[in-house]
């Protein structure tokens, strides 16, 4: 354990060495913000309208929770392992005595705190600007639901990534063009971090939540919200695990494939 | 466990997919790729004792780097047995992997943001170094390798030379019982190649651990290996002592001379095979046989003053065994 502790720190201390481009890349989380809850602002001027079972103080709490739920879902340092793969400089990870998911897993998580520490000064911030209404979940349950989705978010996003990633065993040059496409586009879309997938008509709805992508950021903040159903929650909660399963499964099957195709280029 | 590495008919192939220049090549090699085997390793077979210090000869795309990436786990072998310390590499258990270190010459495992000190620290947790073992180590290998300032810089801002350095004492911190060196020595200058040389002599001594080492600059595989494996094209052409290489490959000497007179100058060509000729001095190749008695003849018919016999250099020793002189038809 102490191994990853180890990985932990470094990985946090690693982060530090790039601060202008730390900051930027919150820079355009806030400013995303920004848009999005003047964009919602706009539409829900009159405090007493209600869209798609939105009123104005949940759409702008749905605003800022993307904020902190992106923090801790969408920052990873995963991204990097199709580079380690094209330039083979994952040897040096299977030379060591240490499990290459549960080293990047680590790494993730120590991305995810930082990241979380920056979004929750931010969202203070930004709410003492625009002093939105906030709405405040009490419900104990519906809390530790919450975490409990973000935990298994946290999975689903880790194992996609990976898997994402791991396309650069047969394909070296594609790795970053797939994560483009897959991750930022289908995912941060599909994830309902630009607009709560609610508002899509029902049939489309059912397709999205068959797909692992809601439960990344939308799922966790219906929950918190207490927009959905107790019956709902839980059997999100439990698609939720049965992606984590699907994706773990074949991010380990396609890892050892993948293994034997790599010939630790790049000399 | 008598033997530290068993390599038996390995072989390991490479599927390459072959695209034409510009544009156009890269459509067709999209819709139909061309695909290549390429065989890096024809059933190769040797073993190493624990404690020995082996050099692997060969130009590039010989199968060095890919011999020693299947001995350390990194490689899927096509076919064949390989061991290592009683283990198969593949399988990548830890307590495999706590007893080899593999040096890439061009490739690094530090952490490029941090000083080469955080990537210690966190060998020593990835590793399970204890605290005592640590300091020990790790005040030694300084010490050896004069590495002491080097530790608190970033290591981006290192040269070549002195990243190589803290390189070494992150892969040896764990004291591994096999060390794979590929290529230790490239890009440095004489006096670190020198420095990294000593080190790596001593270092097989002190631990009594087994070496496996790349090199093109044949001063590294003089100065280090007794033991010598020959690879080209993926087979083994030669294994033995560097100094049975020399006796079975090199069939001609070296004589040097220094003329007084330039006097029937010309005459000389009739002893031997002349490589350089500049007044007042002469080098001839002459075949081993003949040695004695082209140096007499030359002592006779010419004014010398001073003459030495020398064996070829190792360089063209080896440059002709890749050529395949001598090796198929005399070895096998």
């Amino acid at each position: 354990m102490n191994k990853y502790l180890s990985i932990f720190k470094t990985s946090f201390s690693q982060e530090f060495a790039y601060k202008l481009n730390f900051v930027m890349w919150r820079l355009r989380n806030v400013l995303q913000i920004f848009v999005l809850f003047f964009f919602w602002s706009t539409i829900f001027s009159d405090p007493s309208r209600m869209v798609f079972g939105y009123d104005r103080g949940k759409i702008l709490t749905y605003v800022f929770g993307v904020m902190i739920v992106k923090a801790v879902v969408f920052s990873a340092r995963t991204v990097d392992i199709a580079g380690d793969i094209a330039k083979g400089d994952l040897a040096n990870y299977l030379l060591k005595p240490i499990s290459y998911f549960k080293y990047w897993l680590t790494r993730d998580l120590s991305s995810k705190a930082l990241n979380l520490i920056f979004a929750v000064g931010e969202t203070l911030i930004l709410f003492f600007i625009l002093k939105p209404p906030f709405y405040l979940q009490t419900n104990p349950w519906l809390i530790l639901a919450f975490i409990l989705s973000l935990v298994l978010a946290i999975l689903i996003f880790f194992y996609f990534l990976l898997l994402c990633n791991m396309v650069a065993f047969w394909a070296p040059e594609m790795g970053w063009a797939v994560q483009f496409l897959l991750v930022i586009i289908i995912g941060e879309f599909l994830s309902g971090s630009f607009i709560p997938l609610d508002i899509f008509p029902l049939g489309v709805q059912k397709v999205f939540y068959a797909l692992p992508f809601p439960y990344l950021i939308f799922f966790p903040l219906q929950v918190y919200l207490g927009k959905i159903s107790l019956a709902f929650t839980l059997s999100g909660l439990l698609i939720s695990i049965a992606w984590v399963l699907i994706l773990g499964f074949f991010a380990n099957f396609i890892w050892r494939r993948g293994l034997r195709r790599f010939a630790a280029e790049g000399r | 466990m008598d033997r530290a590495i068993v390599v038996d008919h390995l072989v390991r192939d490479f599927v390459v997919t072959e695209k034409e220049s510009g544009l156009k090549g890269t459509f067709s090699s999209i819709f139909s790729p061309k695909k290549k085997a390429v065989h890096a390793l024809k059933s190769i077979s040797f073993s190493i004792q624990p404690g020995e210090l082996v050099g692997f000869i060969g130009p590039n795309g010989a199968g060095k780097t890919t011999t020693m990436k299947s001995l350390s786990g990194l490689l899927y072998p096509t076919a064949g047995f390989v061991q290592v310390l009683g283990f198969d590499p593949w399988d990548r258990k830890n307590e495999f992997l706590k007893q080899i270190a593999f040096v890439m010459g061009q490739k690094s495992q530090l952490w490029w943001d941090l000083p080469a000190i955080d990537t210690f620290e966190l060998n020593k947790a990835i590793y399970e170094i204890p605290d005592r073992q640590y300091e020990e180590t790790l005040n030694e290998l300084t010490d050896l390798l004069d590495a002491k300032k080097y530790l608190n810089i970033q290591v981006r801002r290192l040269s070549l030379g002195q990243r190589m350095r803290v390189e070494l004492i992150a892969a040896l911190l764990h004291k591994p019982k096999i060390l794979f060196l590929d290529e230790p020595t490239i890009g440095l200058d004489v006096v670190a190649q020198a420095r990294m040389r000593d080190f790596i002599y001593d270092y097989n001594r002190k631990y009594e651990a087994t070496i496996l080492l790349t090199s093109h600059d044949m001063d590294d595989l003089v100065n280090l290996a007794r033991r010598v494996i020959v690879i080209n094209e993926g087979k083994i052409i030669f294994d033995g002592l560097l100094d049975e290489l020399t006796n079975r490959f090199a069939k001609e000497k070296i004589i040097k001379a220094t003329l007084s007179d330039e006097k029937n100058i010309a005459d000389i060509e009739k002893i031997g095979k002349v490589k350089k000729l500049a007044f007042p001095e002469v080098i001839l190749t002459v075949p081993r046989s003949a040695v004695a008695l082209a140096a007499s003849e030359l002592l006779q018919n010419f004014p010398v003053e001073d003459l030495t016999i020398e064996e070829e250099s190792i360089e063209d020793i080896i440059r002709r065994v890749f050529k395949g002189e001598g090796v198929k038809t005399k070895l096998f």
